[in-house]
């Protein structure tokens, strides 16, 4: 689930709406958790607020009320996931370098007797990047209506397992991919996402196969790209009709936002594989 | 008469070397097209009922279309349609090349062969009707050698099919061929062996019109130019074996019968490097501006055609990665003239059950060419291990008992092609409910599955409707016929398909016409079926794909439930206008024409 209202105050423009390699931070962060989990991704608005393009399968919830901070939308999108999944990972828009393995470490760490996965990475509580089980839904109604809007509130009753960025380390993923815990790194100001956006992009490796592979060879070409199309333009691939692409031998996509992380493995294969 | 037909079938009884005719009224060619589609009719037809599809009156059907002798690219194919002796089942499986145009020339859209011979024999077809010569000193022959053999015999314009030996001992996935192009699933070579009959050789003796010349020469220019873009460029330079490093990229290359979707060598069998060592010629079947028929060098001075499914199939399916042995493997397949997708998915059964003890063949391992290579050998022979193997998995699998079942990888007695069904959930459903068995070339369910529109890894109801439509378009396309390697130039397959046709038949058909057309056939297929003993357990797949997960390269599982299963299969037969037992409604309104009269 991400949380895609927040006031953007200090940024001076909404996040969510933010460019990101050509895409949008908003569509980053829903993609990323999309390729994390099995279930459906929620993100909750505030209302009225518009949002970019975002991937179709992606459910929009709107929260009934502005300005009531992170507790009233985990409600709302707990809420909506409570029949379907034991468990939701919740989090912010404005996590520019989420990592697929830092998600499933912390839902990783919901035994249970665990209500939620609270992890306190680069110094600081995330309740915003974080796992929450479903059934704590009627809970957290109690505590807005009684305006208790602070995050803080529901942990002290609730069941919560705190990880430090050594626990999290001890996710190999964690580790290999994201081992100084960029997820969850956030952008607040222009300054900072200056600094986010001049960071390199993310290291991957391309492979291609079939006709896709032409004169460039089948590789494997170790490249910088943020995205799907930033893979294919830094080996000269044109992303027509006669490609398609299989994130880590896994989904088939012609989704050139499509966002990839370190260590992720692109095979470009033409669009009459088969037969 | 329409352009492009003959409007007659000839029936030859081998047994007494008697030959009729049989016409072919006007609405069975419009409703069933030609190929399989009229091969299907052929067979409610002439087929008795409940017939043992090894016995003399069982018919074999060769099935011309419209299109066959137009400049139309591909166009020069025929269907051989009968009912399986591996699946006991309706069989049709295209060839191609002169043998469809010098066949539907002898002035018949269709040759059918029932009876048996006293002695080996081949059938003669030509303007002066059917005869039969012996074929003593062919019999034993690889059906490439007696082909040769015969053309040189008989003369110039000769066209000759032919079986191989493991036709003329009834292995029960033998081939028929022509100019190396196999008719080759479900056992045909062994129906036409059973009959005593080596080869047919057919000689044109007449011509037919197309209704509008001009017409088709135009939309043969357009077609040509269409075949030489990117849509075909994948089978002009490596041909369906740039398949195997993508499959092996994705999760879907079927290894060590169906254990693993990812083998480690794989590259050591890839397209782009035998290309670069071993290529030594590409050629194209008659009338095709593609030419994908890739030939490579294989061991001890011999050459194989190379395809993604016979290397898949006799390559990672059983373990093997020498390209010696694979290629080697392969051109003993066609010596042999056996199916290399039955012999490789049926050694690979065999292997799992010697390294479970299941089978008394210490020999047979995993990974071993030359084992590979023996076991092939025996088949064709039908001596030591290879008389049970000739069998197929599933008539093997249930003399071994002892679970062996349950990895057999067949649908129907036919055995599985190169997809894994675990990450291609569409191409699931398709190879659980195809008529044919489980066949790539009948549901292109696959399509779907690698388009990036679905969840490959989830089956669901855009998977049944992916799995009807591929499947409808196959049925026309087989029917039509047109080579499936060209199906990526058509934007608008049904509305451009129903354009040839007009110039050709100069009937008034368009796509709407032609997708009813589709359904009747692929029911009429179903219908056939239903008549030889079908039940609904027949739709569905073996334990393996439905009781063990899959672990992909990264580590993740895939998996398919029965209650996936189920629920797509049931979600097919809804679709199709059948009931939850996938028998047809009183809804299922498809006039499938079977009692228009016939004249003889
Ligand atoms: S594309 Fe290949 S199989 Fe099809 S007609 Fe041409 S040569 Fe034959």
């Amino acid at each position: 689930m991400v949380l895609a209202g927040g006031r953007s105050s200090r940024m001076g423009s909404p996040k969510s709406a933010l460019e990101w390699y050509g895409s949008t931070l908003l569509r980053r962060t829903v993609s990323i958790v999309a390729r994390a989990i099995a279930g459906p991704v929620v993100v909750v608005r505030a209302p009225g607020q518009e949002l970019p393009d975002l991937p179709p399968d992606t459910e929009i919830r709107q929260d009934p009320y502005e300005g009531r901070g992170p507790l009233q939308g985990i409600a709302v999108g707990l809420a909506a996931l409570a029949e379907r999944a034991d468990v939701a990972f919740i989090c912010s828009t404005d996590l520019p370098f989420l990592h697929p393995a830092f998600i499933h470490a912390v839902l990783g760490a919901v035994g249970p007797d665990v209500d939620v996965a609270l992890p306190v990475a680069r110094g600081y509580p995330q309740p915003l990047a974080a796992a929450y089980r479903t059934s704590l839904a009627p809970l957290v109604e109690s505590l807005l209506a009684a305006d208790r809007l602070r995050p803080a509130f529901l942990f002290e009753k609730c069941r919560v397992v705190r990880l430090d960025d050594a626990a999290l380390r001890t996710d190999p993923q964690v580790a290999a991919l994201d081992p100084d815990l960029d997820s969850v790194v956030n952008v607040n100001e222009p300054g900072e996402y200056e600094v986010a956006r001049a960071r390199p992009e993310p290291a991957v490796t391309v492979e291609c196969f079939g006709s896709a592979a032409g004169r460039r060879g089948s590789g494997p070409h170790a490249v910088r790209a943020a995205t799907l199309a930033r893979a294919a333009a830094a080996i000269s691939l044109s992303l027509d009709r006669h490609v398609l692409a299989a994130l880590n031998g896994e989904q088939i996509t012609r989704d050139d936002h499509l966002p990839l992380t370190a260590g992720d493995t692109v095979a470009f294969i033409s669009s009459d594989a088969g037969g | 008469m329409p352009g492009g037909y003959f409007g007659r079938a000839l029936l030859v009884d081998v047994t007494g070397g008697r030959a009729s005719s049989l016409a072919l009224p006007e609405p069975v060619l419009r409703g069933y097209l030609g190929g399989a589609g009229l091969g299907t009719w052929l067979l409610h037809r002439l087929a008795p009922a409940r017939v043992d599809p090894l016995a003399p009156e069982a018919p074999l059907a060769f099935v011309f279309s419209p299109l066959v002798g137009t400049p139309l690219t591909t166009s020069a194919k025929f269907a051989v349609v009968a009912k399986s002796p591996l699946t006991g089942m309706l069989n049709d499986a295209l060839a191609s090349s002169h043998f469809a145009i010098s066949g539907k020339l002898t002035g018949h859209d269709a040759i059918v062969v029932r009876g048996r011979c006293a002695r080996p024999s081949v059938l003669l077809v030509d303007g002066a009707g059917a005869r039969l010569v012996d074929a003593a000193d062919v019999w034993g022959l690889p059906a490439a050698d007696a082909e040769r053999e015969l053309v040189a015999r008989l003369g110039r314009g000769w066209r000759v099919a032919a079986i191989g030996p493991a036709g003329e001992r009834g292995v029960r996935y033998a081939t028929l061929s022509h100019d190396g192009r196999h008719a080759g699933r479900g056992g045909l070579g062994a129906v036409l062996g059973a009959k005593n009959v080596k080869a047919v050789a057919v000689h044109a003796a007449t011509k037919v019109a197309p209704a509008d010349p001009a017409a088709v020469l135009a939309a043969a220019r357009d077609l040509r130019a269409r075949s030489f873009g990117p849509a075909t460029a994948k089978y002009r330079e490596l041909g369906t074996l740039a398949n195997l490093l993508t499959f092996n990229a994705i999760n879907t290359l079927p290894t060590r019968n169906f254990t693993a979707a990812t083998f480690a060598e794989a590259p050591r069998l890839a397209a782009e490097d035998l290309a670069e060592m071993r290529r030594v010629a590409r050629n194209s079947c008659a009338s095709c501006t593609i030419g994908c028929e890739h030939v490579y060098r294989a061991g001890g001075g011999k050459s194989a055609r190379v395809e993604y499914e016979n290397v898949f199939a006799l390559g990672p399916l059983c373990g093997v990665s020498d390209p010696d042995a694979v290629l080697t493997a392969s051109a003993r397949c066609d010596e042999l003239g056996i199916d290399t997708i039955s012999a490789g998915g049926t050694v690979a059964w065999a292997m799992e059950c010697a390294e479970r003890g299941l089978l008394d063949a210490p020999w047979l391992r995993f990974g071993d060419g030359a084992a590979l290579l023996r076991a092939l050998d025996e088949i064709g022979r039908r001596d030591g291990l290879g008389a049970l193997l000739a069998e197929g998995s599933r008539r093997a699998a249930a003399v071994v008992g002892r679970g062996s079942a349950g990895f057999a990888l067949q649908v129907k007695g036919l055995e599985l092609p190169g997809y894994e069904p675990r990450t291609l959930q569409a191409m699931a459903l398709g190879l659980a409910v195809n008529a044919r068995g489980a066949d790539h070339n009948r549901s292109g369910a696959y399509e779907a599955d690698l388009s990036g529109d679905l969840d490959r890894f989830a089956g669901g109801e855009a998977h049944v409707r992916a799995t009807v439509e591929t499947e409808d378009r196959a049925a026309v396309m087989d029917s039509l016929i047109l080579c499936k390697f060209l199906r990526g130039v058509f934007t608008d397959p049904f509305a451009e398909w129903a354009g040839l046709l007009r110039t050709v038949t100069g009937w008034d058909v368009d796509a709407t016409e032609l997708q009813a057309t589709a359904r009747r056939i692929v029911l009429a297929k179903r219908m056939f079926n239903l008549r030889e003993g079908w039940t609904p357990a027949d739709d569905w797949l073996p334990a393996r794909l439905l009781e063990e997960p899959l672990t992909l390269r990264s580590g993740r599982v895939a998996s398919l439930s029965p209650a996936t299963l189920r629920a797509m299969v049931d979600g097919y037969w809804a679709a199709r206008g059948l009931d939850r037992d996938g028998r047809p409604t009183s809804e299922c309104a498809v006039d499938l024409l079977l009692t228009e009269a016939v004249a003889t």
